[in-house]
Parts: structure tokens; sequence; C-alpha cells
């Protein structure tokens, strides 16, 4: 029972010296890309003044304050907290809906048979290589026409439809790596396929359908080119939205605009921490060999 | 209630060419315990399988009681899930997320049983197989013998008609593997639940079996109680399987000497060219020469097992016997042979004859 769940090893395998190397490319890869971040959050908590006069990355002099925070969350034109509501009005749904949808899916081209299952899930690869950029006038138009253009709704739709293709793929892969037998017991138990999928198959995949719905939370929220397509009302505009308008009108106000990016990226932040571990054995499960 | 279970003109086919089973046909009484025994790959599962329904055969029937639950010329098919029966997988496939209890409980969750009807049965099969005090614990934290018994409670705690046990001791090492034996065999004579085992290992098949059916490369080789599989073996394969240390069988011509000395010829009456002869190593045995006895032979090695003697004998001609050992002898010596018991087997494997030579 035990050897079914084992995972295979990934850790760092050889020479001390190979050991050394992949260090060093970890951490100048770690450093690069938490550089940007690190520049954003010292904006964002110094005054405009000292950005203006001393540039960003100078540590004296060097004046804290979270006046930048309080001035993006409760700006009266564009109120960042609104679009955090928003996003958040948003990315649950688009990441609930296309979860249960493509683990459903999933669970049957990973266990049933159908008479064309493999030309199926070819389409589904070949989708997922569609360009978000090569669909949006259809969408435009289909949300137009079924008067769904500017509402909440619509945007749930489509980003529940762009998702459930790649996570139906990222399942389908976690499902079939479970033990059949457990399955089959379950239905000699007395099970029907519905509940041996609840009951046995779901409890079992936790880690899968966390690591999906992070992912798919994550790239909701971070989402800026179709929510500018299909929103278009101050009142709906979901954070990435409001992030430009808080640049200003005559100057642009780098602390405004900085802590207005701290804190959008906080969600998706949260959520992989929260989720982190189950997140990580989500993905050690998927590269669990065949 | 127990329940027969039928199985009538069984084929199965896994496309493109694999035949794992061809033409099986039994009749399993209520109440019994049957064996299915056979080495790896001669369809023992997959036989298992169909009777659970997890697998549907190319060809033929099931009758479970006087239900059919499944005719593949009638397109008759019963859900595993209607039909009944509890099941001990190989691997025991717990299931990983739930403890003990909630493992056996699962079943009768599953029929929606009143929860304190459930909580009573789960601890009174728990306490029958000695795991009552395991409930609380996950699969991963129990050994091969203690999952085995949680396996073989959640089969039991439907009441079902018909128990189906895949290799359940294979996973087991030798010591817990005898008690588990024992176990099982007791558990099931005390509920009268008509159970089918299945194993390649002939211990756990005579440990356990009323009676053994031997499969090979998805064909029935012989059914009957042990006595008979090892008494009467039905042709050369089961002669050769079925016994240890394993039956000694030679090949001869019919004017080979050693034939004339065993006084075959006279036992056959078909005109046959060759014949098998296969004589057991506890049907034998090696005495001094000067007692009285089939052949002569020289000793090569002396073995013990258990509390017996066994000599490996050297008969010339690149004969060699394994036979019991009754006198003081040592490698080299000549010793005569006495033989108690003869199979003797047509060219095509099927058995003619047992002698008895001596009483
Ligand atoms: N799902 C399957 N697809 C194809 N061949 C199978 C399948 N299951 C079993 N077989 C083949 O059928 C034969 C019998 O298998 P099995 O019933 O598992 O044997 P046993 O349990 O006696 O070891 C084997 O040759 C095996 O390779
Ligand atoms: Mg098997």
């Amino acid at each position: 029972m035990k050897k079914l769940f084992k995972y295979r090893r990934t850790g760092l395998i050889g020479s001390p010296y190979k050991i050394l190397v992949l260090n060093i490319v970890a951490w100048v890869i770690g450093v690069l890309w938490i550089t940007p971040f690190i520049g954003i959050f010292m904006t964002s908590i110094k005054p405009f003044r000292e950005v203006v006069l001393h540039g960003w990355w100078t540590i004296s002099p060097f004046t804290f304050t979270l006046k930048n925070y309080v001035d993006a969350l409760f700006n009266p034109m564009f109120s960042l907290s609104r679009g955090i509501l928003n996003s958040f009005i948003i990315a649950i749904p688009s990441t609930v809906i296309p979860v249960t949808v493509a683990a459903l899916t999933a669970y049957g081209f990973a266990r049933f048979s159908l008479p064309i299952k493999k030309y199926l899930f070819a389409t589904i690869l070949f989708l997922m290589a569609v360009p978000q950029q090569m669909t949006i006038i259809p969408i435009f138009f289909l949300s137009k026409n079924l008067s769904l253009l500017n509402t909440y709704l619509g945007l749930i739709l489509v980003h529940s439809s762009w998702g459930i293709p790649w996570i139906t793929f990222f399942l389908r892969n976690y499902f079939s790596l479970l033990p059949v037998e457990l399955e089959e017991a379950a239905r000699v138990d007395g099970a029907t396929d519905f509940q041996v999928f609840r009951k046995v198959v779901l409890p079992l995949a936790i880690p899968g359908i966390i690591s999906a719905s992070v992912l798919q939370f994550a790239w909701v929220w971070n989402d800026f080119f179709f929510a500018l397509m299909l929103i278009f009302d101050p009142d709906k505009m979901v954070v990435t939205q409001m992030l430009p308008r808080l640049k200003g009108q005559y100057q642009v106000d780098w602390g405004l605009l900085s802590s207005g990016s701290v804190i959008a990226m906080l969600a998706p932040l949260l959520v992989y921490a929260f989720f982190n571990k189950y997140y990580m054995s989500g993905f050690r499960g998927w590269a669990m060999k065949r | 209630m127990a329940k027969g279970v039928r199985m009538e003109n069984i084929w199965k086919i896994f496309m493109p060419k694999v035949i794992a089973l061809k033409n099986i046909n039994v009749d399993i009484r209520p109440g019994e315990f049957f064996v299915i025994l056979g080495p790896s790959g001669s369809g023992k599962t997959t036989l298992l399988r169909i009777i659970a329904g997890l697998e549907i055969p190319t060809r033929g029937r099931v009758v479970i009681g006087d239900q059919v639950v499944v005719d593949a010329d009638k397109g008759v098919f019963v859900e595993p899930r209607d039909r009944n029966i509890g099941m001990v997988f190989q691997n025991w496939a717990l299931y990983p997320h739930m403890t003990a209890y909630d493992n056996i409980a699962f079943p009768l969750r599953i029929k929606k049983l009143p929860r304190e009807e459930i909580d009573k049965r789960v601890r009174e099969v728990a306490e029958a197989l000695g795991i009552a005090e395991l409930l609380d614990r996950k699969p991963a934290h129990m050994s091969g013998g203690q999952q085995q018994r949680v396996a073989v409670a959640r089969a039991l705690v439907k009441q079902p008609d018909v128990l189906l046990l895949d290799e359940p001791f294979s996973n087991l090492d030798a010591r817990i593997r005898v008690t588990a034996r024992e176990f099982v065999k007791e558990i099931q004579k005390k509920l009268g639940i008509t159970t089918i085992l299945v194993t390649h290992d002939q211990a756990d098949a005579f440990a356990v079996g009323d009676r053994v059916m031997v499969l090979r490369n998805g064909e029935m080789q012989q059914l009957g109680v042990p006595e008979e599989l090892y008494g009467e073996p039905a042709n050369v394969f089961i002669a050769n399987f079925i016994g240890d240390p394993p039956m000694n069988i030679y090949k001869l011509s019919i004017d080979h000497p050693m034939v004339k000395q065993l006084g075959v010829l006279e036992e056959i009456n078909e005109d046959y060219k060759e014949v098998y002869i296969g004589i057991r190593p506890d049907e034998a045995v090696a005495l001094p020469l000067n007692e009285e006895g089939h052949l002569t032979g020289t000793v090569t090695i002396v073995e013990y097992v258990g509390s017996r003697r066994y000599a490996k004998l050297d008969l010339g001609n690149s004969i060699s016997m394994r036979t019991l050992l009754e006198c003081r002898a040592d490698h080299g010596d000549k010793v005569r042979i006495r033989v108690y018991k003869l199979h003797i087997f047509a060219p095509d494997g099927k058995r003619i004859r047992t002698l008895t030579l001596v009483h």
C-alpha cells in the first residue's frame, strides 16, 4: 500500500560540484526575480518627495510612511478597495466553476472508455495552445449578443471556459496516477460511480485539486487582458484595471502606483502561502512515475 | 445466507490476442471454501474479477444463488455494487485517507444504515477479527497482517453472499502467513460464507480449501479435494506442480529397463512408444541393499526437510531420483529403492493409472 504512494525522488543527486552549480543558478534566478519587487516595495513605503529627489533605490534618506497605502486604498477617484472586492467577486467563481467541471471531465477521461476519447482529448490539448488575442473578438461579440458585456457573469464565464481545458489536462494526469484498485474496492463495496468519485477519488486528489485551484485563482486575479476588453464600468473594474489609473493625470505618482501593485499582489501571494503544503505535494504527485 | 456460484462456459479474451480463460465450468456449493490454484498468469485474478463484476467475460455466464449476474450472450450484467460480494484485493486496497473504522464502515455508510447500527456492526466484526484496538489508525500505520485483517473485516461487515480473496497471504511473511490462514479458515467455517480464494501457493490452497481447482494458461486442469489432487493428479503438469518436494517425473521409452523393473508394461493397454512415470519422494524409500526393492541407486546428497530425511540418488543412465531415506547411508553408498506408489501418464501428459506397488 505504501509503495503506491511513494513519490519519485527529484532531489539533488550527484557530485558536490553539481550541487554548487545548481545552487548558484537557483540563487541568481531567485535574486533576479525578487529584485524588482524589493524596489517596488521600497518605493511604496517612502514619501513621494524622496523618490523624486533621490531615486527609488536609496537607503538614506529613508522616511517610513504608510501614506501611499492609505491613499491607494481609499482614493476617491479610483478606489482600489473596490477593485479588490471586484477581483474577488470574479476570481472565486472563476476558480470554483472550472475546477469542478474539469474534475468531473478529467475523471471521465482518466477512467471511462469513450469511442472518440483520444480525439476529444487531443482537441483539449489543441485548445490550450490558442492565444487569448485570437479569441477575443469572437468572445467580445458573443458577450455582446448575450448581453453579458460589462457584467461580472460574462467575465466569470470567459475565465471559466478558459480554465477548463488546462485543468482537465492537469487533473486527468493526476487521476490516472491514483491506484485503480481503490476505486474497484469501492465499487464492490456498493458505491455508484459518482460515490466512488466523491468518497474515494476526490479526497485522494486533494493536493492536485488545490494545485489547480491556486494556479487558476492566481491566473484570473492577474489577468488584465480579458477584464480590459469585457468590463468598462469603473464600479465593476478589477484590481489590475484600477492600477494603471493610479498613475495620476499630470504626473506619475510612483508611491501610489507601487503601493497599489503591492496590494494587488497580496491576494495570490497569500493563497500560495496558505496552500503551499498541498500545492507542493500536488506537483510532486504530478511527477510520480507511471 | 450462503449462496452457490456457478460458472458456465466462461471465456475471457483480452484484445487483441491474450486468451486469459478457456471454457471454465465450475459449480461452487453454498458455504464451500473453494480455492483456485495456479501459477502466475494463469487467469486466476481474471476469473475472480469476473465473479465480482469488475471484468465482463467474452462468453459464458455466471450465476450467484439463483440470479444470473452476467450472461455475455444475452447481454445481462449486474453491477458489482448489486452483487452483495465481499472482496479482499491482493494489496488489500484499503482507503488510505480513512481510519480502519471508516474503512470498515464504508460499505455500510454507502448503504445508508443508521449510525448506531453501523457502529455496532463495525465493532462486532473488529472484535471478531482482533483489530478492535486499531480502529483509529490509518492504513499507513498498520503492519501487513493488521491491514489484511482490516481488509477482511471490510469485506465481511456487510454480510456478503460470497467472499472473494485474491492472494490474501502473499504479502505476508512466512510466520504470520500460517496464523493468517488459520484465522481465515476459522472465520469462514464460523460464518459459513461461500468463499473463493485465489493463490499460486499450494500450501495456502491445501491449508484452507475444501475443494481446489487448478488453472493453467486459462484452462482448468483438475478439480477436486486436496487428497485427489495429490493422490491422483490428472496430468503431468499437476503432478509436477503439486507436492513438495516435487514429484520425480521421467519420460521413458517403453523398452527402458526402469519401465520393466517397475512392472509398468502390464498396466497399460494401449500401444505407447513412450510414457511418463512419476514417483513422489514421499512415496518411495531408500533402504539398505539387503532389503527388497524395485531399483538400486547411489546416494549423491542427503538433505533434511523439517524432520524428514531425503536422499538424492543416482540411478545410472543420467537418471536421478529423490526419495525418503530410512537407513544410514551417506554420499557414495549404494541403496535399494522401494517404490510404494507409481503414477503413469500417457505421452500427451494425461494420467493413465496410479499404481500401488507395496502395501
Ligand atoms: N486488463 C488486461 N489486459 C490485457 N491482458 C490482461 C489483462 N488482465 C490480465 N491480462 C492477462 O491475462 C492473463 C491472466 O492474468 P491474471 O488473471 O492476472 O493471472 P493470475 O492472477 O493467475 O496471475 C495474463 O496473461 C495477463 O497478462
Ligand atoms: Mg493475480
